[in-house]
């Protein structure tokens, strides 16, 4: 169980983490997501005791990473941004050398070097040097040195950048296998990847939490309309007169023309509303001859931009709000440099 | 400790920088045993021992010391270890004792030229083991200057040069003041090169080692807050 209280964390004037609070249960997988720049590697660094938070507390299995560093440090294994590693060591060596740093046993030692080897699928080339692995292979060495010692909670940030699809679905599966036995919290700016492993997520920017949700519940909260993507044979265009003939239909909307007789049309209403059944029983009476229709599912990705865009307007409003106050105080200023002159006069 | 220790030792022989380290210091320690002993059919070994040591220090222990951290903080890898559970003093004095133990190396197979000379006349052992043992707290000063120099900056050849200003410096300070000859390392070797151990010389030496290794150890602690 990892508890963030109240963080805030401070380079000079820039504040990157800005008064952040949230809890990380056992065994769940937390995707933590923002745009670049947003305070998600320093919350990562800060919640493995990398660095120290400005103010704020965080907990990690009841032991506070400021003041019970070792056995808080104990309980995570961290695979941090750009994947750092010692090149000139073989993959089997640097694993060995973390499993030490981890004070692994060393009667158990070997197996369990051994163990996370074949987890992460690094037997082929455990005897090589890591400066001759590839991307992926490094990414999977990176991730072996998370994993040994088994500590509870696993932190990975930004595991799949700059892997191919097919070594990112490897990674991905993976991480769900890790989600089984361990607490998961990784960083991400790709949204795909939070809604297929993540149970919760925690949307961040400018260092301030603005979501914590279900992938699920975030796309729904964020959704404002029901639309229906429809593709349809229409030869005498009775699609545009439509709205009249139901009248929950708020647009529509022509997509593109097939070239093959048939048409696509986006149909929205408001989200209380299913149109489906109805276009179902009024386009074959139009002679709308309906090939698809389907409704469009919104995404994690709208929810989160929209979700930035609305803390971006409420900056906006605050900026205003504040230069409106700075404009009446000088024009008080103003007025009383005004008053003192005339009663100098 | 141990485990740093022993991955540090490792590093060195798996990059070129013990193998030069050690070979030019045999070298050295060969040239100045012909120039100080064998040119001059003397059978005395400080005068080899404290040349070893001035040029040693100018060049090789800086090439030693400048990785130590330096390489760490531009690779990201000191986040491995810091996130770690080990503490920051077990990190510090890892890899410490991993550097002194190259020199230490060295000092041993510097026995050989003791060896040589004794066919041709008597080695005081006790002076030898004397002069010796400065040579190691010497080394260990001078390592642990160049640590500190190492943990402040990412760049090596900075810390190098860092390293090199710090010991060479009062070589030439001292002609301006003599207070300078108390941060001159090569100064509190004179006495043990002619087999004297003066405590004086012993305490310095090992002071300037153990406030160098807190002040690394406190700088590392701290980056932490500021970093």
């Amino acid at each position: 169980m990892i508890e963030v209280k109240n963080v805030t964390k401070k380079y000079g004037s820039t504040v990157a983490v800005d008064n952040i609070s949230f809890d990380v249960k056992d065994g769940e997988v937390v995707g933590f997501l923002g745009p670049n720049g947003a305070g998600k590697s320093t919350t990562m660094n800060m919640i493995t005791g990398f660095i120290e938070p400005t103010s704020g507390q965080i907990i990690v299995n009841g032991n506070d990473i400021s003041k019970k560093q070792k056995k808080a440090k104990k309980d995570i294994g961290y695979m941090p941004e750009n994947v750092p590693l010692y090149y000139e060591l073989t993959a089997k060596e640097f694993i060995t050398y973390m499993a030490e740093l981890k004070m692994v046993k060393r009667n158990v030692r070997k197996q369990e070097v051994q163990e996370v080897i074949k987890e992460v699928g690094l037997e082929e080339v455990q005897n090589k040097l890591i400066r001759n692995l590839s991307r992926g292979y490094k990414q999977r060495v990176s991730m072996a040195g998370a994993l040994i010692g088994n500590p509870d909670v696993i932190i990975l940030d930004e595991p799949t950048v700059g892997l191919d699809p097919k070594q990112i679905t490897e990674i991905r599966n993976l991480i769900k296998k890790l989600g089984q036995k361990h607490t998961v919290i990784l960083s991400t700016h790709i949204l795909s990847e939070v809604s297929q492993i993540c149970e919760r997520v925690i949307i961040i920017n400018k260092g301030k939490i603005i979501a914590i949700d279900t992938p699920e519940n975030l796309e729904k909260a964020t959704k404002e309309k029901n639309s229906i993507s429809i593709t349809v044979e229409d030869p005498k265009d009775n699609m545009q007169n439509l709205k009249e003939k139901i009248k929950e239909i708020e647009t529509i909307e022509f997509k593109r023309d097939n070239n093959d007789g048939t048409k696509q049309y986006i149909v929205t209403s408001s989200s209380d509303v299913d149109l489906r059944k109805k276009l179902f029983e009024v386009l074959p009476k139009e002679e709308i001859v309906i090939f698809e229709l389907k409704k469009t599912e919104t995404t994690l990705e709208d929810a989160f931009i929209k979700l930035i865009d609305k803390a971006k307007e409420n900056d906006g409003i605050e900026k205003m709000q504040k230069e409106e106050v700075d404009n009446t105080q000088e024009n008080d200023q103003i007025k009383n440099n005004v008053e003192e002159k005339e009663e100098k006069k | 400790m141990w485990a740093v220790f022993k991955k540090e030792l490792k590093t060195y022989f798996l990059s070129p920088i013990g193998y030069i380290t050690i070979g030019v210091f045999m070298l050295m320690y060969s040239i100045f045993f012909y120039l100080t002993t064998i040119s001059y059919g003397s059978v005395y070994l400080g005068d080899l021992y404290y040349a070893t040591a001035r040029y040693g220090l100018l060049l090789m222990i800086p090439l030693l010391t400048m990785r130590m951290f330096s390489e760490e903080r531009k690779n990201g890898t000191e986040q491995l270890l810091l996130t770690s559970p080990r503490s920051v003093s077990s990190i510090v004095l890892g890899k410490f004792f991993a550097a002194v133990t190259i020199i230490l190396i060295t000092i041993l197979f510097s026995i050989v030229y003791a060896i040589i000379i004794s066919f041709f006349g008597d080695v005081t052992i006790p002076t030898l083991i004397v002069t010796m043992i400065g040579f190691l707290l010497l080394a260990m000063a001078a390592v642990s200057i160049g640590m500190l120099a190492s943990s402040i900056t990412e760049n090596q050849i900075i810390s190098a040069i860092l390293t090199i200003g710090i010991l060479v410096a009062p070589w030439f300070l001292i002609d301006m003041s003599e207070i300078f000859s108390s941060i001159d390392l090569i100064d509190k070797f004179l006495g043990f090169a002619t087999g004297t151990i003066s405590i004086a010389d012993v305490i310095s030496l090992l002071s300037i080692t153990v406030m160098c290794i807190l002040i690394t150890i406190i700088l590392i602690k701290r980056r932490k807050t500021v970093k």
